[in-house]
């Protein structure tokens, strides 16, 4: 392994190098504050990392790992997402009693798992980016130990992981069974030399990776786990799952199926067309009559994968960038929704989190820049022009129409106009006047504490990405053209 | 010397300015600093148009044109509006009227709203008007003028329902919303047409092409100069669109003085001064403007006559007056049309304003047969007063009023599109014009005192009036005797198609003359020698339904109310609960029926999650093998 080598993987390297010595300065000094500020320092020179490695790409490195522009850009994407998180998460536990030190080296590893999976180019990196990634999240969710539901929502996802991971590995066995190879483009090669008649068993396969797939992404009907999770997850790991483990499990689907060009196997082509159709209805069906905010994001989240869904089924450039540019705005929008209930949260004494849509009855008259936030990103989750949300939308449509799958478009219209209802919903809550009451009502979260510094921080960084993607999204865009869309070259 | 064609953004951009930062902080600056940023930044705009007024002047441009490109809006497709303004000698003399009378109204308003709690949003609203109105007036592009329009349709809504507590105001806001609206609809409708067939909106070049592609009398051309014509009537409170501008007298003071008698109700005159060469294309609808000028003039003359609310006398006295306009409009006397709304922007303003004062001295009282005796009570009011009456009168040889009625009864006669008809017209609305505006001074100001007036203007409310009411004498001289004012407009319009010429234009002078004087003493004759003339009309059989019938503005609302509303209200009743509704309805219990289904899935039971999974595998493989 030559200099050079080691240099273009410094960026997957250095959040795993940063997780070891975070522990190691754990077991020295337990100062939440050094934890946190050790872990964003890692995360940013992760990032400035992936400047170092620019000029080598793209690369080679082992048969595991290939490092191009297109993972240099959703490094950069999860890395930004992982420090808002960490941001988040230590306004959130700040209020908390017990220690919080181990959360930031689970958060480091499970960001290197995402590193791993977007330079991923083998089934055998594949697997394990997945699991660094997955078992980190297992204890994060279930960090809160005396929280009855974190716990349960971390069994359910630990049996529910496995069983979709048992799946996934004997997809991956069935692939490499018929072409005796485990390594993405050379399985594009093969399988392109297979007549369709014989390919049955790597059929198989492959409908057996998208099951494991479609587990990580929430996709119906693999879907359940997610609405349990998301509650009783802490809502700065709910927006963990939501971004950088979702984000990763999709680069990967991309590169994969990029490579292994789906379009040649009309049967996988309905299988994601299904998908799609029943994730965006259901997810959005699902939502409609839900009183509790983190479950509604969670059914919302299962309907924005199904519309990113439908630019990959359009395959070629616009989808990519399509595609790319849907996450990087759902990031931000998500980002900004846990960000709100966990700076809301951070009230309680190892209490619930603040999800129960009444707490945010009539927020808009005692919090107003909160409620205005929160509506920012309810409109930006909902396609409202203006906003980040809209113009991901759009350029997904715009990609669908492209390859003309006008079925999925008409799903896409029919299902965002009912979202519209339960986003509104909540906006309507928001600004609903409450009548005076007993001084009882202080209790409510709504009326907590003050802002900390860091959850204040990033979602103002947060409000304003949000709307400058929705009204300048040039910038972005060539970034995206420059980089992620480089895959299919 | 500053290059001015890059100043002209000042213009708009200082009102624009004032409103943003009144809007934004307007609630926690002092009552002083809310006032100077409202006048300030007026009267700043008023310095950049005296600036480029004379420099605009002093040194004629090219082509008679400035042209400030500020940036493309979008360009889609050959569609690129661009955000650009246009000084040429018509919107020099709109942009000098608007924000001189519009910065001494600021001033006015400074005292006139001193005690009102929405002091900051009062002058928030009014630059944001002041803005809209300078880009209107500024606009290169119809789109741009569009926008302007809007503005200040959104504005006269905004503060006609001021004092929005009082649901009355509220009601006569939404009117004038919606009538206006009615008027907006066929401008817009307009809009698509010259496009879709001319291919820009640019003014110039579309007029240009308008000439170039559309023989005169075309139906298109025809089509085009109506549907505009149905903005100008509206906006300008013209048949059969007037109904809006009594009620809108609603808005406080200095709102009916600048946006509903000076500045926003000359929208439509400008519009077709602006656009002359579309109605000059189209003559049957050029025919028709002078028409329903010369039939608005007379139609809200005589509902001047009787009413009793102060201002609602000189609402229809503006509606009056702008159809003089749009008689000189109909008749291609475009210069006149322009000199009228200047001089009428002068006495009508200081009217207002007048109306004002002995208002709030009078406890908002409206009612003129409550006042009377106001003579010795408020002298500069009375003075001032006196002077705008005399002038709105066209009082010969002193007065403004005069010297631009007189040019556009003396066109009205000698253009070739004319006609003694419309002249005869016009007279006798000159005889109804000062007839009411004196029964309007003799109620108010002589007789016995009803009301006893309490305090005195102060500084800012007095200096603006004596100011204006200089203006309106000295006004008309910018014309007569040296033809100054049609000699600066001359590059900006034909001159007026003379058919007899020759006929003196003298004789018609002092025809016109001893018309207005007469009309004057016969309202002393009748208003204040011996009212009981006056009485036994009004209450005679015949004499108090013509009476009734004129104080309701010859009944339209209620005409108005019984063919549109009434009618429409029904069928809105009808149809509310229609088969059509059902479909929705049908999507609402479909989906709520979905999830209640979809919500029993999600047991929170792993094995049953196991289950999903496991199914789901099935379903997958299922496809890819039978496929």
């Amino acid at each position: 392994m030559s200099a050079s080598d080691i240099t273009a993987l410094l960026p997957i390297i250095t959040p795993a190098i940063a997780s070891v010595l975070v522990m190691m300065v754990i077991a020295f000094r337990r100062n939440h504050a050094l934890t946190a500020a050790l872990t964003t320092g890692g995360l940013v020179i992760a990032s400035s990392m992936l400047l170092v490695m620019l000029p080598l790409l793209p690369r080679q490195v082992t048969p595991l790992i290939f490092v191009d522009r297109y993972a240099f850009f959703f490094m950069g994407l999860f890395f930004a997402a992982s420090f808002f998180v960490v941001l988040l998460s230590y306004g959130y536990f700040a209020a908390r009693p017990g220690r919080h030190d181990e959360f930031y080296v689970l958060l480091l590893i499970a960001t290197f798992g995402s590193a791993v999976l977007a330079a991923s180019s083998h089934f055998v990196s594949f697997f394990l980016g997945l699991e660094l990634l997955g078992i980190s999240l297992y204890s994060m969710i279930a960090y809160q130990r005396t929280d009855r539901y974190g716990n349960e929502a971390g069994i359910k996802y630990l049996v529910l992981a496995a069983t979709s991971s048992a799946f996934l590995l004997f997809g991956m066995a069935l692939v490499y069974a018929q072409l005796g190879t485990m390594q993405f483009t050379r399985i594009a090669v093969e399988a392109a030399a297979l007549s369709v008649s014989s390919s049955l068993p790597l059929l198989a396969g492959f409908a057996l990776i998208i099951v494991g797939i479609g587990f990580k992404l929430a996709l119906v009907p693999f879907h359940m786990w997610s609405p349990d999770v998301y509650e009783g997850a802490p809502a700065p790991v709910s927006a963990f799952i939501a971004t950088v483990s979702k984000g990763a499990v999709f680069v990967l689907l991309l590169r994969y199926f990029s490579l292994v060009d789906i379009h040649r196997f009309p049967a996988i082509v309905t299988v994601f067309t299904i998908i799609a159709i029943a994730s965006m209805l259901i997810g959005n069906l699902l939502a409609l009559a839900q009183n509790n905010i983190k479950r509604i994001l969670a059914y919302s989240s299962i309907a924005h994968l199904g519309y990113v869904l439908v630019a990959f089924i359009a395959g070629g450039p616009a989808a990519i960038t399509a595609a790319s540019y849907y996450l990087a705005a759902y990031f931000v929008t998500i980002l900004g929704a846990f960000g709100i209930i966990s700076v809301l949260s951070s009230a309680g004494s190892g209490g619930r989190d603040a999800d129960a849509l009444d707490e945010y009855r009539g927020m808009a008259w005692h919090r107003p820049w909160l409620a205005g936030m929160l509506t920012l990103v309810l409109f930006s989750l909902a396609g409202i022009p203006l906003t980040a949300g809209f113009m991901g939308k759009f350029l997904v449509i715009s990609a669908g129409a492209g390859s003309t799958l006008w079925l999925l478009l008409v799903v896409v219209a029919v299902s965002s106009s009912i979202g519209l209802y339960y986003y509104l919903r909540i906006i309507t809550v928001l600004y609903t006047r409450v009548p005076a009451q007993v001084p009882e009502k202080r209790e409510t979260p709504a009326a907590g504490p003050r802002l900390s510094l860091s959850g204040g921080t990033a979602l103002v960084v947060l409000a304003v990405l949000l709307i400058w993607l929705g009204v300048f999204p040039s910038p972005l865009l060539r970034l995206i053209k420059a980089t992620a869309e480089h895959l299919i070259y | 010397m500053i290059a001015m064609n890059d100043m002209l953004w000042i213009m708009p951009a200082a009102p624009f300015a004032g409103f943003l930062v009144l809007a934004l902080a307007g609630s926690r600056l002092p009552r002083k600093w809310i006032a100077a940023v409202g006048a300030g930044s007026v009267g700043l705009s008023m310095f950049a148009a005296l600036f480029a007024g004379c420099s605009f002047m002093s040194a004629p441009p090219g082509m008679h044109a400035y042209v400030q490109v500020l940036r493309t809006w979008i360009d889609v497709a050959g569609f690129s509006p661009k955000i650009a303004f246009y000084l040429d000698p018509l919107s020099v003399i709109m942009v000098l009227v608007m924000t001189v009378v519009g910065f001494l109204i600021h001033l006015y308003s400074a005292g006139f709203m001193r005690d009102d709690e929405g002091y900051a949003r009062f002058f928030a609203y009014m630059n944001l008007f002041v803005g809209s109105m300078l880009t209107l007036v500024l606009a290169e592009d119809l789109l741009l003028l569009y926008l302007g329009w809007e503005g200040v349709g959104l504005c006269s809504y905004l503060l006609i329902g001021f004092w929005y507590k009082d649901e009355v105001n509220g009601y006569a806001a939404r009117k004038a919303f919606v009538v206006t609206r009615v008027g907006d609809t066929a401008f817009a409708i307009g809009l698509f047409l010259l496009y879709s067939n001319l291919g820009t909106l640019q003014i110039q070049e579309l007029m240009y092409r308008a000439g170039q592609q559309w023989a005169p009398g075309s139906v298109l051309a025809v089509a085009a100069a109506a549907l505009l014509l149905g903005g100008a009537v509206g906006k300008s409170a013209q048949l059969p669109l007037q109904t809006w501008l009594p009620d809108a007298m609603a808005g406080p003071t200095p709102v009916s003085a600048l946006i509903h008698a000076a500045t926003m109700v000359t929208a439509g005159v400008y519009l077709i001064a602006r656009t002359h060469v579309l109605f000059t294309l189209a003559p049957a609808v050029q025919a028709a403007v002078a028409v329903i000028g010369a039939a608005t003039l007379l139609l809200a003359g005589f509902s001047a006559l009787v009413q009793s609310d102060l201002k609602r006398v000189l609402a229809y006295s503006t509606i009056s007056q702008i159809g003089y306009m749009f008689l000189a409009l109909g008749v291609g006397a475009w210069s006149a049309a322009i000199f009228h709304f200047m001089t009428h922007a002068f006495f009508k303003a200081l009217l207002f304003l007048g109306a004002g004062m002995v208002i709030i001295s009078l406890h908002e009282e409206h009612n003129m047969f409550k006042m009377g005796g106001l003579r010795t009570q408020l002298p500069l009011v009375y003075r001032t007063f006196v002077i705008g009456a005399l002038s709105l009168s066209a009082l010969p040889l002193l007065t403004a009023g005069f010297y631009s009625k007189d040019l556009i009864l003396w066109e009205v006669w000698s253009s070739k599109s004319g006609g003694p008809l419309l002249w005869a017209a016009g007279l006798a609305g000159a005889l109804l014009t000062s007839l009411y505006s004196f029964r309007m001074v003799f109620i108010t100001f002589f007789g016995e005192a009803k009301t006893k007036a309490g305090g005195k203007p102060g500084m800012s409310m007095s200096v603006p009036v004596v100011i204006l009411a200089v203006l309106s004498v000295a006004g008309g001289f910018v014309e007569v005797p040296v033809h100054f004012f049609t000699g600066f407009l001359a590059p900006a319009f034909p001159p007026v198609q003379s058919a007899n010429k020759a006929a003196g234009e003298i004789i018609l002078q002092i025809i016109a003359g001893i018309v207005s004087v007469s009309g004057i003493v016969l309202a002393w004759f009748l208003f204040l020698r011996s009212p009981h003339y006056d009485k036994t009309l009004s209450q005679s059989g015949f004499g108090s339904l013509v009476h009734r019938l004129w104080f309701a503005g010859w009944g339209f609302d209620r005409l108005y109310d019984v063919l549109i509303i009434k009618p429409f209200l029904w069928a809105a009743k009808v149809n509310r609960d229609d088969f059509i509704d059902l479909i929705y309805l049908g999507v609402v219990w479909t989906s709520a029926g979905i999830n209640r289904f979809l919500t029993f899935t999600q047991s929170g039971k792993v094995r049953w999650y196991v289950t999903g999974v496991a199914i789901g595998a099935i379903v997958i493989l299922g496809i890819v093998v039978l496929l």
